[in-house]
């Protein structure tokens, strides 16, 4: 096809601009990235210091003046933590998780897709056979599995969210590879009998990895609600370092008796963090793809 | 036909000028371009790639993309000017009076529908007051006069029971399906067997000699040309360089662009000494037992088949398709060695084993007198590495994302320590030496021409220090300007490092300027093999004197 008509045909394709929605959520998505980072100096309390955590002070409505000297603007949980503090905190956690797992599982996913379709055969076989075991399942349910295996902690958690996650990359990886490897510059690499981890690394994966590399963005987003949804039930991070995930949990008991910005306010912010992240990481994987990008 | 006065041409082309608006502003795409086309005449439109020739075919079909703006210049078509027509009118001209045949026969099928059904269709689409019957006789007609045989059998089949030629006859027999005036061919024969091709070139020219109409050859290939066009216009870089009557370009071409396109033909010589008959047996056939000193390399007994079962249970097809029936042939030291045949016929499939790349279930292959099994994997038998290959397409030869000096870096690091040739590998005499310079180290391949990407391929292959080289089509997906060129350096090269090589070629042509000896494969078998004179000269093999037959005569002397 002519590069005119493929430009012509693409333009069609694309979809509309997301405008001030895109424009809000980015600006959204980097105070959220802000506050994350600034979150030790900027909160008012340290809500993983019981020295500054006052039990008496448990379920204060928002607007309460606290005993440490501040109000608590959002109110205060169940165990009279500041609930604008166990949000600017649970941000951190959520974000490092899901960044790390989905960077980790694309650097899985990627080599095992990629060795898949160099070596095919029984290693094929192999690998994809467990992809497809792997996404057969939902990927609550593998991670549930792996939790309860594993065990709780944050490092857990990471694992258990690679485990669930590694596989997309994978058959993507490996579709774009299988191609890759019939073009010639790889049969030269191995005419020089090039080590084979060189072939894969330096010559096929950096010409396999962009379609798959645009999915991280939208796994971040994937991560976050993952990893919520796991502390949600209880079978995530630490209870007394709580994810925004656990902190909407934390308050859940408290909502039939009235005090709802316990789980209100942290799921709030919850929303406001996956939907952000969505939002740009489509804008991201759309500016990424090469197919967007005509000759 | 009705017949008209011959003053005014049936299609006539003025002053056209085209430009292509992208990103980085409007490139000029044609300019001052102007043409007549008569009657019954068959124009050839030659350049090569970027010369515009597709585009100018595609302005005369009406099918541009947005992005093409037309700057100067009319068209006329039988008389009236195709800009003061409607829509309706130019649409109704497009696929009924001017129709177009293109290169790709397998992407111009839909491989879903019976092939009759494809021609009725069309037949269908372009006369509507016509019954489904009146249609289907029609579409008879139309695939016994492109010469279909048995066209009654062969109308419920489907385009993958038929060949590539046949397909080719079907899109032509679609093409004339509304009894056209003007047919644009875009490279109608480019894809197609030597053989297939004069059959496809014969067959244009009977139609347009039966009907009248009149045809439109856009094409890259002299030989083409000079077998059936009339008149032939020259074109490059967008500009019309020359145009003139056939017979007069090729006997006496007026521009220089045009004599270096003629001069870039290889030409086939039939050597009129006849040699010794015995000749073949005298330089060939002793091999075998006598001088297998001077062997370098000898391929035994080759098999490889593809499975064609679908499925573990099926029967129909558990027949197995050989793409190599016990080969053999035999390399000797510091010669280079052709091999010639049609698309399919193993070629390929035999240099990959000889590489070590492929496996082949028997076979044996002996280099210097060491053996290699093929039937294990090239690293485990050891022969991966001992031999090199250059491949046809440099565009996917070379990793896109390394700058040439870090893929010829990484060539000399690797493999030049397991090389077994003396000749040190120095990158920048190498460069030097394959006319290379020395400020590419620094680009990425896309920002190299198809000419300096083979070079490139051809450097890390020679630093590679290798004592046998596979080169696989090396230059047929190059401009002939520049396949001359890298025929003359590799030619070159072989004899100044003393290289042994296989080159595997579709060309007689080429493969007569570089090879002392030819196998000729056919169906995964040697079908002649010889020293290059007495195949040329000599041979009673009627398949390769069907090879020969099929080169234009034109640039056979």
């Amino acid at each position: 096809m002519k590069p005119a008509m493929k430009a012509d045909i693409l333009k069609g394709l694309k979809k509309p601009p997301l405008g001030p929605v895109l424009t809000a959520s980015k600006i959204l998505l980097a105070s959220y990235i802000l506050l994350a980072i600034a979150a030790p100096a900027i909160a008012p309390q340290n809500p993983y210091d019981p020295l500054q955590i006052y039990g008496w002070e448990a379920s204060s409505p928002p607007g309460t003046m606290g005993g440490g000297g501040f109000r608590y603007l959002l109110g205060t949980d169940g165990l009279g933590r500041d609930i604008v503090s166990t949000i600017l905190y649970g941000l951190r956690i959520s974000l490092m998780v899901s960044v790390t797992s989905a960077a980790i599982a694309a650097l899985i996913g990627l080599t095992a897709g990629v060795s898949a379709a160099y070596f095919g055969k029984w290693v094929d076989a192999a690998i994809m056979r467990l992809v497809d075991l792997q996404l057969s399942l939902p990927t609550i349910l593998i991670a549930l599995i792996a939790i309860v295996t594993l065990g709780p902690g944050i490092d857990r958690i990471i694992l258990a969210l690679i485990i669930a996650q590694w596989a997309t990359y994978a058959r993507i990886a490996r579709s774009v590879a299988l191609s890759e490897t019939n073009k010639s510059y790889i049969d030269a690499a191995r005419l020089m009998r090039l080590p084979t981890a060189r072939i894969i690394f330096r010559h096929l994966l950096p010409n396999s990895i962009a379609p798959a590399v645009t999915l991280i963005p939208i796994e971040v987003g994937h991560a976050v609600a993952l990893e919520a949804t796991l502390s949600f039930l209880g079978l995530g991070v630490p209870i007394d370092k709580p994810s925004l995930g656990s902190a909407v949990a934390n308050g859940f008991q408290y909502l039939l008796t009235g005090q709802y910005w316990i789980s209100l306010f942290p799921g709030l912010a919850l929303f406001g963090l996956i939907a952000s992240i969505n939002l740009v990481g489509e804008d991201v994987r759309r500016s990424l793809d090469p197919r967007n990008h005509p000759a | 036909m009705i017949e008209e006065p011959l003053k005014t041409p049936l299609l006539r082309v003025k002053n056209l000028g085209l430009r292509h608006l992208s990103a980085s502003g409007p490139v000029t795409i044609l300019a001052d371009v102007s043409f007549d086309l008569g009657r019954g005449e068959i124009l050839g439109i030659i350049g090569e790639s970027g010369a515009g020739k597709s585009t100018l075919g595609n302005v005369v079909l009406g099918l541009l993309a947005p992005e093409f703006q037309r700057t100067s210049g009319t068209i006329e078509f039988d008389g009236m000017s195709t800009e003061a027509m409607t829509a309706s009118a130019r649409e109704a001209i497009r696929g009924r009076r001017i129709s177009a045949i293109f290169q790709d026969h397998t992407a111009s099928l839909d491989p879903l529908m019976s092939v009759g059904m494809q021609v009725e269709e069309t037949v269908l689409a372009i006369d509507g007051s016509l019954s489904r019957r009146q249609a289907r006789h029609r579409a008879l007609d139309l695939l016994t006069r492109v010469g279909i045989p048995d066209p009654q059998r062969r109308y419920r089949q489907y385009p993958h029971q038929f060949s590539g030629g046949q397909r080719q006859r079907v899109v032509i027999a679609i093409a004339l399906a509304g009894s056209p005036d003007v047919v644009i061919a875009d490279e109608p024969t480019s894809a197609l067997d030597a053989t297939v091709q004069k059959q496809i070139l014969g067959l244009l020219r009977t139609l347009v000699d039966e009907t009248g109409v009149s045809i439109i050859l856009v094409t890259h290939d002299m030989g083409v040309v000079s077998e059936i066009t009339d008149r032939v216009l020259v074109m490059r870089k967008g500009q019309v360089v020359e145009q003139e009557r056939t017979a007069a370009i090729l006997d006496n071409p007026c521009h220089d662009y045009t004599r270096k396109l003629l001069a870039a033909v290889p030409r086939l010589r039939i050597p009129a000494t006849a040699a010794n008959p015995d000749d073949r047996q005298s330089r060939t056939g002793a091999t075998e037992e006598g001088d297998r000193e001077t062997m370098l390399l000898i391929a035994k007994g080759v098999s490889k088949h593809f499975s064609q079962r679908v499925f573990p249970w099926s029967r129909a097809g558990s027949k197995a398709k050989f793409a190599l029936r016990d080969v053999t042939i035999h390399l000797r030291r510091g010669t280079i060695t052709g091999i010639v045949g049609e698309s399919g016929s193993g070629k390929t499939t035999l240099g990959r084993i000889i590489a070590g790349l492929d496996s082949a279930p028997s076979g044996r292959i002996t280099i210097g007198g060491r053996q290699f099994d093929v039937a294990k994997s090239g690293r485990r038998s050891g022969l991966l590495g001992r031999v090199q290959m250059i491949f046809q397409d440099p565009a996917v030869s070379l990793n896109p994302r390394m700058t040439i000096g870090e893929t010829l870096r990484e060539t000399i690091r690797f493999a030049a320590a397991t090389g077994r040739n003396d000749a040190p590998a120095d990158l920048a005499s190498m460069m030097d030496r394959l006319g290379l310079p020395r400020s590419l180290l620094t680009r990425h391949p896309h920002q190299l021409s198809g000419g300096q990407k083979q070079r490139v391929c051809i450097a890390r292959t020679l630093l590679a220090r290798p004592q046998i080289i596979v080169a696989d089509e090396p230059t047929s997906a190059l401009d002939v300007s520049v396949q001359a060129e890298i025929v003359d350096l590799l030619k070159d090269t072989v004899a100044e490092r003393d290289l042994t090589m296989i080159f595997i070629s579709h060309d007689l042509a080429v493969v007569q300027q570089l090879c002392s000896s030819l196998y000729i494969f056919k169906d995964g078998r040697v079908e002649d093999f010889g020293p290059s004179d007495f195949i040329f000269s000599q041979s009673r093999n009627p398949y390769t004197r069907s090879l020969i037959d099929a080169r234009p005569r034109r640039f056979t002397c």
